[in-house]
């Protein structure tokens, strides 16, 4: 196509004749700009205002300090949760890629509507409600769950184990268990991406199946596992309602400690400056990740 | 056939892309009833050309009249323009008759007049039999026959094709370009056709403007730019020329005489005033076309001689073409030699010594 | 070239385990759904329906899902009309500001909920908006939007160009051009689009427990019944949801497939 075909890529903007139509534009574009900014710009903005409030014994004040902020570094506890939390966060990261990438890889080689068939069942899952997939996960894991009775049923232990019941571990473990799905998908689809000559082209050359897998397949499928990483450490380290759900007394994450400031605690301003640490590691995250996924990849 | 009169003018027209300048100072006068190629290489600004007359680019500089009339300002909807796309364009989600009746459609014609000369559109392009089929389900040619009578149906006053035929095959296109010139002589209407493709311009064209890095190099009829080329440019872009860089020299007669490092040569300056006007010094090229050299001793006193060494001969279908080294004078230079095929093979060989002979009649001048 | 028989082995068995990981919590509730449980313990004697007529008499549950329902639908039709809009302006020029806006609009699915949800409570508190089903429409167009847009606008983009110009070029004006080319080529992709939007509006639950009033959708109902324990018939509402999201997302998938695939299929 000549280059000039994709500069200019709207119709002669012209006086348009009628009232009416140009009423109508108007108004959708007020819509199209207005409700986003109304709705999703101004309330974030509002937040990040708020984070700056500080409310003392119930009384909130309306002027600006960073009490929130100093508070949140200052004391010892809010630190050590927010550093549990990204490692446990991270742990989980790497546990689903652990799982994610086998199941990944077999999938990308199945042929024909075997191979969508089977994404599709993946999928499946996460249509399942959240909140009783998690009471579901807990009670598997719990003193009189199945594991327990499977486990003592074949008197690989004498008493059922409570390591994993209502602490850190079950949360790890039950994030684990629901995020999989989700580092499953990008690894596939980078893992499809490849171009099969170039596999082809690597055999030819004389490698066998694992040069072949280290030296060509996983360098290129790198972007995809990056991007699941950062996708997995991202919905965990957001989920409130799991570490809510099996994490107990010993089980606190960062998020939440950010929900009971607008539950019990009732100090809205700290809970929103905590909210904008985590936005923060978020940001981060994500930006590490994209960072780091589009230095390789297929030129196409 | 085409008239004298105006139908659409290009004044001063000049467009840039933020700081690239695609077009500069274009002044272009389509007559009505013609048929007028705009021919070029990638990036001469000729597709541009059509969309601004088209009206999906505004010209930064300049005026588009139509009938005298400035149209610069008309939205695309309100010219009475149609055109035909590169990738036809055809509506996925709409049958062939729906796509041809669009236009008529939209204008709110009647339900019964709109099938009647929707059925004119498609017996126009012999497509009849094919009003319910969809665009998946048709040939490249067949689609492109679809999108021309989408064009036609609206009776406009300009058919503007962008490159319709780049996508067809050889055999398919040659088949389309006639087919194109007998459909627009049937109805008359004016044709502006773009391409990149010379032998295409040539075989369909009323008129050619042929178009370099946004300027019009020459504008003439197929034969005019062929064998009368004004530009350097033009000279080397239609089939193999021999191009031989000298300075002019005497003017004798109806010739010139140019001096050049293989000799001097005598060209024709029929119909050029500039030729003749030219000071003597100035730096020219001879253009002398390949199937204008002939082996055979010339007829008449008015012809370039010169001896040299055959280097190869390549068979190629219809003709034959041998490159000739040239060694008059203290230059050497490689000349080309079309002959039309023989079924014994070609009577000459690598190495042979021969004398290359053409009139001067056929010897033109192009300014540097 | 073939994979060794204990590669093979190695990767079927891994993905066995991760089917199984996923699938057991699932199995858990919709196997029991089919038998009576009593006291945390599921009696294997006799399969029976009691699960799914208890919940027919269940009225706070029912009402739960038809405020789910009605709210589903509002997210949706909200974000369908915003997000072919902020499509089509993004596809129409090149201006900066439309990068900002898109940016914007993707903001609250690339967050983590909890940051959408309670900016939207903070700022519902501050001009004094009550927290109602109106909010949690809200939150939810706001969190479906980037996936509506994103889809339309990416359909838009691959519609070739000349349609739309060919569409004028024949004198159609805006409007005619708009309903007669852009949106027939755009209705798959919008069909498609609703339907992924309402199965997560469906199940959002994060931001809906910050945003909600006192009307209950059902997944603030099961948070509150989380302490309590759930009721048999709940297995039997699990077993139902889950067939019917799975029916809608095959329907969008079949709508969101490019054409090639689904014509092969046929």
């Amino acid at each position: 196509m000549p280059p000039s075909a994709g500069l200019e890529r709207r119709v002669a903007g012209l006086p348009v004749k009628s009232t009416g139509e140009d009423a109508v534009r108007r108004l959708a574009a007020v819509a199209a700009y207005g409700l986003p900014m109304v709705f999703i710009l101004v309330p974030l903005a509002t937040f990040l205002v708020y984070s700056f409030f500080w409310v003392d014994h119930t009384e909130m004040h309306y002027d600006v300090s960073l009490l929130n902020y100093r508070r949140f570094f200052a004391e010892e506890t809010f630190l050590r949760v927010f550093r549990q939390t990204c490692l446990l966060c991270l742990e989980v990261s790497f546990l689903t890629i652990l799982f994610a990438y086998p199941v990944a890889y077999f999938l990308a080689g199945l042929t024909g509507r075997k191979k969508y068939v089977l994404v599709m069942m993946l999928l499946v899952p996460l249509l399942m409600s959240y909140i009783i997939k998690i009471y579901a996960i807990r009670s598997i894991l719990g003193g009189n769950g199945f594991l327990n009775r499977a486990l003592l049923a074949t008197h690989l232990i004498d008493e059922p184990l409570t390591i994993f019941v209502f602490n850190l571990n079950a949360v790890l473990l039950t994030l684990t268990v629901l995020l999989i799905p989700f580092a499953i998908l990008p690894i596939f689809l980078s893992l499809e991406r490849i171009p099969r000559n170039l596999l082809e082209a690597s055999a030819d050359l004389g490698a066998s199946n694992w040069q072949t897998f280290t030296r060509v397949i996983a360098p290129l499928s790198l972007p995809g596992v990056i991007a699941a990483s950062t996708f997995v450490f991202v919905l965990a380290i957001g989920d409130f309602l799991t570490p809510q759900m099996v994490g107990g007394q010993s089980g606190f994450t960062f998020g939440r400690i950010i929900y009971s400031q607008f539950g019990a605690a009732f100090n809205w301003p700290f809970g929103a400056a905590l909210s904008v640490i985590l936005a923060i590691i978020v940001i981060l995250a994500i930006a590490i990740g994209a960072r780091f996924g589009s230095k390789q990849g297929i030129a196409l | 056939m085409a008239t004298d009169r105006t139908l659409l003018e290009l004044k001063a027209v000049s467009k840039s892309f933020g700081q690239t300048p695609v077009l500069e100072t274009i002044d272009l006068a389509v007559r009505d009833g013609e048929f007028i190629t705009i021919l070029g290489p990638s990036g001469s600004g000729k597709t541009t050309i059509l969309r601004m007359i088209g009206g999906f680019i505004e010209p930064t500089q300049g005026s588009i009249l139509l009938d005298g009339q400035d149209i610069t300002a008309v939205p695309i909807n309100k010219r009475p323009f149609n055109t035909v796309f590169q990738d036809y364009a055809l509506f996925p989600h709409m049958n062939v008759a729906d796509n041809v009746g669009y236009g008529l459609k939209v204008r709110g014609v009647a339900r019964a007049e709109l099938k009647t000369r929707v059925g004119q559109a498609l017996e126009l392009v012999q497509l009849g039999q094919f009003a319910l089929r969809y665009p998946a389900q048709l040939s490249g040619g067949q689609r492109q026959r679809v999108a021309l009578a989408r064009a036609i149906i609206c009776q406009p006053r300009l058919i503007l094709l962008d490159e319709p035929l780049a996508a067809l095959d050889v055999e398919l296109r040659r088949q389309m370009q006639s087919f194109l010139k007998d459909i627009q002589r049937e109805i008359k209407t004016t044709f502006l056709f773009v391409t990149h493709d010379q032998e295409e311009a040539i075989a369909m064209a009323d008129r050619i403007c042929v178009m370099n890095s946004g300027r019009i190099q020459q504008l003439g009829s197929p034969h005019e730019v062929y064998y009368r080329p004004r530009t350097e440019f033009v000279a080397r872009f239609f089939g193999d020329n021999n191009l031989v860089e000298g300075k002019l020299a005497a003017i004798e007669g109806r010739y010139r005489r140019i001096e050049t490092a293989l000799g001097s040569l005598l060209c024709a300056t029929e119909g050029q005033p500039e030729l003749t006007e030219a000071p003597a010094g100035r730096r020219a090229f001879a253009v002398f076309r390949p199937e204008a050299i002939s082996l055979e001793a010339p007829r008449d006193g008015n012809a370039n001689h010169m001896p040299g060494t055959v280097a190869t001969v390549s068979f190629g279908g219809a003709s034959t073409v041998a490159a000739v080294h040239l060694s008059s004078g203290s230059g050497v230079r490689q000349v080309r030699v079309k002959m039309p095929s023989q079924v014994g093979g070609a009577r000459i060989g690598a190495g042979d010594r021969i004398t290359l002979n053409w009139s001067a009649d056929a010897c033109r001048l192009v300014l540097a | 070239m073939k994979r060794s028989k204990l590669a093979n082995a190695a990767l079927i068995s891994i993905t066995g385990l991760v089917f199984a990981l996923l699938y057991g919590p699932i199995f858990v509730p919709i196997v029991s759904s089919f038998f009576t449980v009593k006291q945390g313990q599921i009696d294997w004697s006799a399969a029976n329906l009691d699960a799914y007529v208890q919940l027919t008499s269940n009225e706070g549950i029912l009402e739960a899902v038809m405020n789910t329902l009605i709210v589903g639908f509002s997210a949706v039709i909200s974000s369908l009309i915003l997000g072919t809009l902020i499509a089509f302006y993004y596809n129409s020029g090149t201006s900066k500001a439309r990068a900002l806006l898109q940016f914007i609009v993707f903001l609250p699915f690339l967050m983590p909920p909890i940051i959408t949800g309670l900016s939207l409570l903070i700022f519902l508190r501050e001009i004094d908006f009550a927290r109602s089903l109106v909010t949690v429409v809200i939150g939810h167009t706001v969190f479906v939007l980037a996936l509506v847009y994103r889809t339309v606008l990416v359909r838009l983009q691959s519609l070739s160009r000349n349609l739309a110009e060919a569409s004028y070029d024949l004198g159609a004006s805006r409007w005619q051009t708009f309903r007669y080319i852009l949106l027939p080529n755009l209705s798959s992709a919008m069909i498609g689009a609703a339907v992924l939007a309402f199965a997560l509006s469906f199940d959002e639950t994060m931001i809906t427990i910050l945003v909600t009033g006192t009307q209950n959708t059902l997944p603030i109902r099961l948070w509150a019944m989380m302490r309590l324990g759930f009721t048999p018939d709940i297995n039997a509402l699990v077993a139902i949801i889950l067939g019917l999201t799975t029916a809608l997302c095959l329907i969008a998938a079949r709508h969101l497939m490019p054409k090639e695939l689904v014509q092969r299929e046929a």
